[in-house]
C-alpha cells in the first residue's frame, strides 16, 4: 500500500476536468467560433441572470449584436446572484481576458468603481446600465444608460395616490440596502405620495432582499403585523413576493397594489386586478442602447453619454395599447433561444 | 483464601485495601496488589471480577473510594491519567490507542514532544524514538511510517514504545494478545522480557491462562472485587487457576421445560469470517437451545454476525431450513425467519430514543399499514400483546425505550423478534447488564419459546453468553469457542462450569 | 489472524510531506493544462497575478479552516465572520482611526468570533456543526446591526485600498516583485500556517486530536485548550479575509461573503483534507482556493455560462472526497 499519497485523487481530478469542459464546450463555444477571429467582443454583465428583467436586457444586447456588424456579445452574470465580490471579479476577469468593451449593471455604486477605472485605464470602454456608479463620467466610465428611476418612483406615487383617491395608509416595502436604482425609486415614490395630505405613509424600513423568496417572507411578516390600503414595491422580485403574500392571505385585489417592472406573472396579476398598476421600464432598450453606446465608444463614433430609456405606468385598462408593447411584451423570443 | 505473598524483588508498586463502588454495585472491596521491579504479574479473574476497575484506579482513570497506593516508596494518588503517566504508570489498552494519521515517531512522542517556544525539536527526540523502537526488536517499524498503515501487533508495540519514551516504571497490558497471531504473541513475550530486564514492572491481564503461565513470574487472582490468591507461577496448573477464579457460586435455578427436538433450522458448514470465526460447523434444530461459551473476543459475536450477514462470509456455507444462502444479508435472514438480538442494545440493538411500539414493529410493519401509512392504533394493539406476554414493565407502548431498565429493554429486543415471528433466535449476551431477577425471567422466556406454547410452534435458539452457569442451566447443547474455532457440541449434562472455563482458555482436560 | 507483517517500506518524512503538498499542485497543473488547451488566450503572468488577488479572501479563510477540518471540526460561520470583520474594519476607518487600527479591528473581530465558537464547542459541548450554524446567523446579524443595514463607506481607506490592486503599476500601488501587498499577506499567512501545522506543538496536537481524540486525551493533550486555539486562529484568519474583502469592495458590506463558507470548505477539501479529521494541508487548501479562482477565470475567458463552472467544481469536490473514501476503505481492509 502506498500510504497517504493521493495519487488517485489526481486521476479523479484529471478525469472530471477532462470530461466536463469537453462536454460543455462543444455546445457553447462552437457558436461564436467563426466570428471570433475579427469580431469585437462586448461583455454584458447583469446583476443576476434569473430575473425576467435581465433576460430583456440580454435580448436587447442581442438585438444590437444582430444590427451592428462585427460584434459578439458575451453574457455573464455573477455566479451567486447579487454577489458584489463576484461581479467585481467578473469585471476584472473580462478585463484580463482582453475583452473589447464592457456593459455593466453594477451591483454596488462604489465597490465596482475600481475595476471600471482599471478597464477604462486599459482602453476598454465601460457603459454603465440600469444602476448608477459613483465616479466621473468619461473617466471612470464612458456612458450611463438607465431608466430615470426617481421619475419611475414618482410615477408610482402619483398613480397610487390617485387610485386611493388621496386617502388611506400606504405601505412601502423597500428592496435592499446599497442598491442605488431602487433607492431612487423609493425616494421618488416617497416624494410623490407625501403630496397627498390624506395618505399616511408607513415605511417600516423593511427590506425585501434579493430574491422572490426573501421578499415573500418579508411581505408575509408585514401583512401579519398591520393593515394597509395601498402598497408599493420597487422592483420585480419584491412585487412578486408581495403578490404571493397577498394571495396567501386572500387579500389580493382587496388592497390597492402598485409594483415596479413587468414579468409574465405580474402582468397576469395586473389583468385579473390583483395588481392595480405597474411602473414599467424598457430593459430591452437598455440592453440595446447600452451595447450600441459601448460599440460607438469603441469605434470612436459620437454617442450620447447619458441615455434615459423611459418609464410608463401600465394598468389593466391600457395594457394592450400598442405604444406600451415594448414595455410589457418585449419580443424576447426573437432573440433568446428559451 | 491465601494471604498475599510479597514479591521477592525490590518493591515497585503496592495497592492496599482499594475500594470502589458504582452506585449500588461494589466493584472493588479492599483489593490488594504488589508489584516488584522487573517482574511480570499476571492479573486474572472472571469477567466482572474487578480487574479493569483496579487497573483504572492504578492508571488514574478512576478515583478510588478508599485504600492507599505507593509507587517506588512514595505515596501515589493520581488525580487523572496525565498525572499517572507522569508518575510512570502506563496503560496499554485493549482498544489500541494510536492516531492513525500521525507517523510512528509522532505517535511515540505524542503529548511529550520536546519543544522551544512551541516549535518542535527535530533531531534530539528522534534518537529517543529510535532507542525506544530498538527495545521492540522490530527493525521493520520505521519511525516515519504512518501509524495507520501498521498491522495491529505493530501498533501495540508503538504504544509500548510510547510508554518507554515517557519513562514508564509500571506498564499495564490489558488483554494484549487478544487480537494477535501466534508469531506476534511470541514476539510480544520477547519484548516483555526485555522490559523486565530494564527494571520495568509489568501487570499482564489475560484470560489465556496458558499464556499467563508462560510469561508471568507471579499471578494474582481477583474475585468479586478482592484479591483471593497470589503466588509464584512456577508449579501452578491451569486447572488450579480456574478453580480459584470461579470460587463457589450461588446456584441459580433454571426451570426445565420438556422439549422435543424437531427439524434442523440452521446448518453451518465450515463457516468462516473476516478474520473470525474460522471454519465453524453447527446445526441448530427446532425446539432446542444451543449455547455458545467462550471468552470475549473468541469469535462468538462474530459467529452470530456472520450468520446474520452483518459481517462478510469468507468461507463455508449457511443453510436455513435446508436452503443454502449464498450471501447472507439481515433482510434475507429475517425473511427466512432468523432474527438476531445484538449484545450491544444501546448502540446497535435498539433505537433508544424511540418508543417501545416503534422498536417492536421496526422489522415487520406489514399488516399494520394501509396505503403506505402506519396504522398507529393497530400497531399499539399488536405491541400491547407482546408487552403483556413478555411482562415488559412500562407505562405503555409509547414509552421511549431509553427510559426502561436493562431487562425490560432486552424484552423489547426479544419482542421485535417475536413480532417478526422468527423461527430461530440468535441471542448475543441476552442477560448482559441485567439484574438477577430479570435474568431469570429472560431465561424462563427463552425456555418457553423453545418448547412452544399454545398455537406457537417450538422455536430454535442460539445463546451466546459469558455466564457459564446460565448456559448450563438453560441450554440443551453447548459448544465452546476458542480463537475463532467452535469446539464439539455436547449435551449440557456432560459439561461443568469448570470444563467450560478450561475449554474457553484453550486448556485440555 | 495477522502474522508478522511485511516490512513497511516508506519514504522519508520530508519526501512524503512534499508529495502530499504537491498533489493539489499537480492537480492544478493538469486542470490548467486542460483549460489552457481550450482557452489559451491571456494566460500570462498578469492573469495569474489577477487570480492570486482574487484568491486572497478565500485563501486566507481556507488556511484557518484547514486547522478546523484537520481537528475533525467544521466552521460554518466564516462567511459571516468575514462580513462582520469587513464592517468593523470599515467602521474603524470611518471613525478616522487609520489603516493599522482597521487591520487590528478586523483581526480582533475575527479572533473574538472564533473564540466564541470554540467556547460554545468546549463549554456547552455543542457539535461544531451546530455551534457554528448558530453563530453564522449571529455574526451576520451583528454585521447588519453594526453597519446600520447598509454598506459602511469610509471616506479614506488610508492606503488599504492599494493592497489588492490587480494592476499595481496602473495605479501606482505599492508592490513587491510585481505582486501587491495583499497577495504577500496571503502567501505569508499560508507559509506560516503550513509551518506551524507541521513543525509546532500546536500543529501536532491539532493533527492528533483530529486523528484520534481519545488517544490525544490519553496522552495528556489539553483538548479543550487546543480546540479554543484552533477556532480562534480560524476566526482571526477569517477576520483578515474580511479586511481583504473590505479592501476589495472599498466598503464594509454586511451582505458580502454570503455562502462563502462553502467555497472555503471546498478549497480545503480539494486540497486533500478529510472531513473526518486527521489529515489535510494548508498548501493544499491554498491550491484548492486558487483552483476555484482559476476555473472561474477560465470560464469567463471561454465565455462559458456559470452553470458549467458550478458543475465542474461540484465534480472536483465529489471526486476528491470519493478518492479519500476509497483510500480509507482500502486501508481498513
Amino acid at each position: 500500500m502506498t500510504p497517504r499519497i493521493p495519487a488517485p485523487r489526481l486521476a479523479a481530478l484529471l478525469l472530471v476536468t477532462l470530461l466536463f469542459p469537453i462536454g460543455c464546450t462543444s455546445e457553447t463555444a462552437s457558436v461564436p467560433a467563426e466570428k471570433k477571429a475579427e469580431a469585437l467582443r462586448v461583455a454584458v454583465i447583469p446583476k443576476g441572470t434569473t430575473h425576467e428583467f435581465w433576460k430583456s436586457i440580454h435580448a436587447g444586447a442581442i438585438q444590437a449584436e444582430r444590427e451592428l456588424e462585427g460584434i459578439e456579445i458575451v453574457w455573464q452574470g455573477p455566479q451567486r446572484e447579487d454577489d458584489r465580490a463576484q461581479q467585481l471579479a467578473l469585471v476584472e476577469n473580462f478585463t484580463a481576458t482582453g475583452i473589447d468593451a464592457i456593459v455593466l449593471a453594477p451591483l454596488d455604486d462604489r465597490a465596482l468603481v475600481a475595476p471600471c477605472q482599471q478597464a477604462m485605464g486599459m482602453g476598454i470602454p465601460v457603459v454603465v446600465i440600469d444602476s448608477g456608479l459613483q465616479g466621473e463620467m468619461g473617466k471612470d466610465f464612458a456612458a450611463y444608460v438607465a431608466t430615470d428611476n426617481y421619475r419611475g418612483g414618482q410615477l408610482a406615487g402619483e398613480n397610487l395616490g390617485r387610485i386611493l383617491e388621496g386617502r388611506g395608509k400606504v405601505l412601502l416595502l423597500r428592496y435592499d440596502e446599497g442598491s442605488a436604482s431602487t433607492e431612487q425609486r423609493e425616494e421618488g415614490f416617497v416624494e410623490a405620495i407625501r403630496k397627498f395630505p390624506g395618505i399616511t405613509l408607513i415605511d417600516p424600513e423593511r427590506y425585501a432582499g434579493a430574491t422572490r423568496d426573501s421578499a415573500q417572507r418579508e411581505a408575509e411578516n408585514l401583512l401579519e403585523s398591520g393593515s394597509y390600503d395601498g402598497i408599493f414595491c420597487p422592483n420585480e422580485s419584491s412585487t412578486f413576493g408581495m403578490l404571493l403574500a397577498l394571495r396567501a392571505r386572500e387579500m389580493a385585489s382587496k388592497v390597492r397594489f402598485v409594483g415596479f417592472d413587468a414579468s409574465p406573472g405580474l402582468l397576469d396579476a395586473l389583468r385579473v386586478g390583483q395588481i392595480d398598476g405597474l411602473v414599467v421600464q424598457n430593459p430591452m432598450k437598455m440592453g440595446y442602447e447600452g451595447t450600441k453606446t459601448a460599440v460607438a465608444a469603441l469605434r470612436m463614433q459620437p454617442f450620447e453619454p447619458s441615455v434615459d430609456t423611459g418609464v410608463a405606468f401600465v394598468t389593466a385598462d391600457n395594457i394592450n395599447d400598442p405604444e406600451l408593447q415594448p414595455f410589457v411584451a418585449p419580443p424576447l423570443s426573437e432573440y433568446l433561444d428559451e | 483464601m491465601s494471604p498475599p505473598s510479597a514479591p521477592e524483588g525490590e518493591a515497585l508498586l503496592s495497592m492496599r485495601g482499594v475500594h470502589k463502588a458504582f452506585g449500588a454495585t461494589r466493584a472493588l472491596v479492599g483489593a490488594d496488589l504488589d508489584l516488584a521491579r522487573g517482574e511480570v504479574l499476571a492479573l486474572i479473574g472472571e469477567n466482572g471480577a474487578g480487574k479493569s476497575t483496579l487497573m483504572k484506579v492504578l492508571a488514574g482513570a478512576l478515583l478510588p473510594d478508599g485504600g492507599s497506593m505507593t509507587l517506588e516508596g512514595r505515596p501515589y494518588r493520581p488525580a487523572g491519567p496525565l498525572e499517572a503517566r507522569r508518575a510512570g504508570v502506563a496503560m496499554i489498552y485493549q482498544e489500541l490507542n494510536i492516531a492513525p494519521h500521525l507517523t510512528v515517531a509522532e505517535n511515540i512522542l505524542l503529548g511529550t514532544e520536546p519543544h522551544t517556544a512551541g516549535w518542535l525539536h527535530r533531531r534530539a527526540p528522534r534518537e529517543r524514538v529510535v532507542a525506544a523502537l530498538a527495545h521492540l526488536k522490530r527493525p521493520d517499524i520505521y519511525p516515519d511510517a504512518p501509524a495507520g498503515s501498521l498491522p495491529p501487533a505493530a501498533r501495540q508495540l508503538v504504544e509500548i514504545a510510547r510508554a518507554l519514551v515517557q519513562d514508564a516504571r509500571v506498564i499495564v497490558m490489558d488483554e494484549p494478545t487478544s487480537s494477535l497471531g501466534a508469531a506476534d504473541i511470541e514476539h510480544l513475550f520477547t519484548v516483555i522480557e526485555g522490559l523486565c530486564a530494564a527494571g520495568i514492572g509489568v501487570v499482564y491481564i489475560s484470560h489465556f491462562l496458558e499464556e499467563v503461565l508462560r510469561v508471568a513470574d507471579r499471578y494474582a487472582v481477583l474475585r468479586d472485587g478482592a484479591l483471593v490468591e497470589t503466588g509464584a507461577v512456577a508449579g501452578v496448573t491451569v486447572d488450579h487457576l480456574v478453580t480459584t477464579m470461579m470460587g463457589r457460586r450461588l446456584d441459580e435455578m433454571f426451570p426445565r421445560v420438556p422439549r422435543e427436538r424437531g427439524d434442523p433450522l440452521l446448518e453451518l458448514d465450515g463457516l468462516g469470517g473476516e478474520p473470525l470465526p474460522s471454519g465453524v460447523d453447527l446445526t441448530v434444530h427446532r425446539g432446542e437451545i444451543v449455547g455458545i461459551a467462550g471468552l470475549v473476543g473468541s469469535g462468538r459475536t462474530e459467529l452470530l454476525r456472520t450468520i446474520f450477514g452483518l459481517d462478510p462470509v469468507r468461507s463455508g456455507r449457511v443453510r436455513v431450513g435446508g436452503c443454502a444462502i449464498l450471501r447472507p444479508t439481515p433482510r434475507e435472514l429475517l425473511r427466512r425467519g432468523v432474527g438476531l438480538a445484538s449484545e450491544d442494545r444501546k448502540e446497535e440493538g435498539l433505537a433508544l430514543s424511540r418508543s417501545i411500539a416503534e422498536n417492536t414493529t421496526l422489522s415487520r410493519l406489514d399488516g399494520l399499514t394501509s396505503r403506505g401509512l402506519i396504522h398507529r392504533g393497530a400497531e399499539r394493539t399488536a405491541v400491547r400483546r407482546w408487552v403483556e406476554r413478555l411482562a415488559v414493565r412500562c407505562e405503555g407502548p409509547d414509552q421511549p425505550v431509553e427510559s426502561l431498565s436493562g431487562g425490560n429493554q432486552q424484552k423489547v429486543a426479544l419482542a421485535r423478534l417475536l413480532h417478526h415471528d422468527v423461527d430461530l433466535l440468535l441471542l448475543d449476551e441476552p442477560t448482559r447488564g441485567i439484574d438477577v431477577g430479570s435474568k431469570a425471567e429472560i431465561y424462563r422466556l427463552i425456555g418457553a419459546l423453545a418448547a412452544g406454547e399454545g398455537e406457537q410452534p417450538p422455536k430454535g435458539v442460539v445463546v451466546v453468553s459469558s455466564s457459564n452457569p446460565e448456559l448450563l442451566g438453560v441450554c440443551d447443547r453447548i459448544g465452546v469457542m476458542h480463537r475463532g474455532l467452535l469446539g464439539p457440541l455436547r449435551p449440557a449434562e456432560e459439561w461443568s462450569e469448570h470444563a467450560l472455563t478450561v475449554a474457553a482458555v484453550g486448556g485440555k482436560e | 489472524m495477522s502474522g508478522t507483517s511485511e516490512p513497511q517500506r516508506t519514504p522519508g518524512a520530508l519526501a512524503r510531506q512534499l508529495r502530499g503538498a504537491l498533489a493539489p499542485f499537480i492537480g492544478m497543473i493538469v486542470v490548467g493544462a486542460v483549460f489552457a488547451a481550450f482557452a489559451p488566450e491571456n494566460l500570462g503572468p498578469k492573469t495569474w497575478r489577477l487570480m492570486l488577488v482574487q484568491t486572497v479572501p478565500v485563501g486566507l479563510a481556507a488556511a484557518g479552516m484547514t486547522y478546523v477540518i484537520i481537528s475533525a471540526g467544521i466552521d460554518l460561520s466564516v462567511g459571516s465572520v468575514i462580513a462582520l470583520a469587513s464592517v468593523t474594519g470599515a467602521l474603524t476607518l470611518h471613525g478616522g482611526h487609520g489603516g493599522e487600527a482597521a487591520v487590528l479591528a478586523a483581526l480582533l473581530t475575527g479572533a473574538t468570533c472564533g473564540l466564541y465558537n470554540g467556547l460554545l464547542i468546549n463549554v456547552l459541548r455543542l457539535p461544531p456543526f451546530i455551534a457554528t450554524l448558530g453563530t453564522m446567523g449571529f455574526y451576520r446579524g451583528m454585521a447588519k446591526w453594526l453597519s446600520g443595514r447598509a454598506a459602511v463607506r469610509p471616506d479614506d481607506l488610508d492606503g488599504l485600498d492599494l493592497w489588492l490592486r490587480p494592476y499595481p503599476e496602473l495605479s501606482g500601488a505599492p508592490a513587491f516583485l510585481g505582486l501587491p501587498i495583499g497577495v504577500w499577506v496571503l502567501l505569508g499567512v499560508t507559509g506560516a500556517a503550513a509551518l506551524v501545522l507541521r513543525r509546532s506543538v500546536f500543529g501536532r496536537y491539532t493533527l492528533a486530536i483530529g486523528s484520534n481524540e481519545a488517544t490525544a486525551r490519553l496522552c495528556g493533550i489539553r483538548i479543550g485548550r487546543t480546540k479554543l486555539g484552533i477556532y480562534t486562529l480560524a476566526g482571526a484568519l477569517a477576520g483578515l479575509a474580511g479586511l481583504m474583502t473590505m479592501v476589495r469592495l472599498t466598503e464594509g458590506d454586511p451582505t458580502s461573503a454570503l455562502g462563502l463558507e462553502l467555497d472555503v470548505i471546498a478549497a480545503v477539501v480539494i486540497g486533500g483534507a478529510s472531513l473526518s479529521g486527521g489529515q489535510g494541508s494548508v498548501l493544499g487548501a491554498f491550491m484548492g482556493a486558487l483552483l476555484m479562482t482559476f476555473l472561474r477565470n477560465r470560464c469567463t475567458a471561454m465565455g462559458l455560462p456559470n452553470y458549467v463552472q458550478e458543475i465542474i467544481v461540484g465534480h472536483i469536490i465529489i471526486g476528491a472526497v470519493a478518492v479519500d473514501q476509497l483510500r480509507l476503505r482500502r486501508r481498513g481492509s
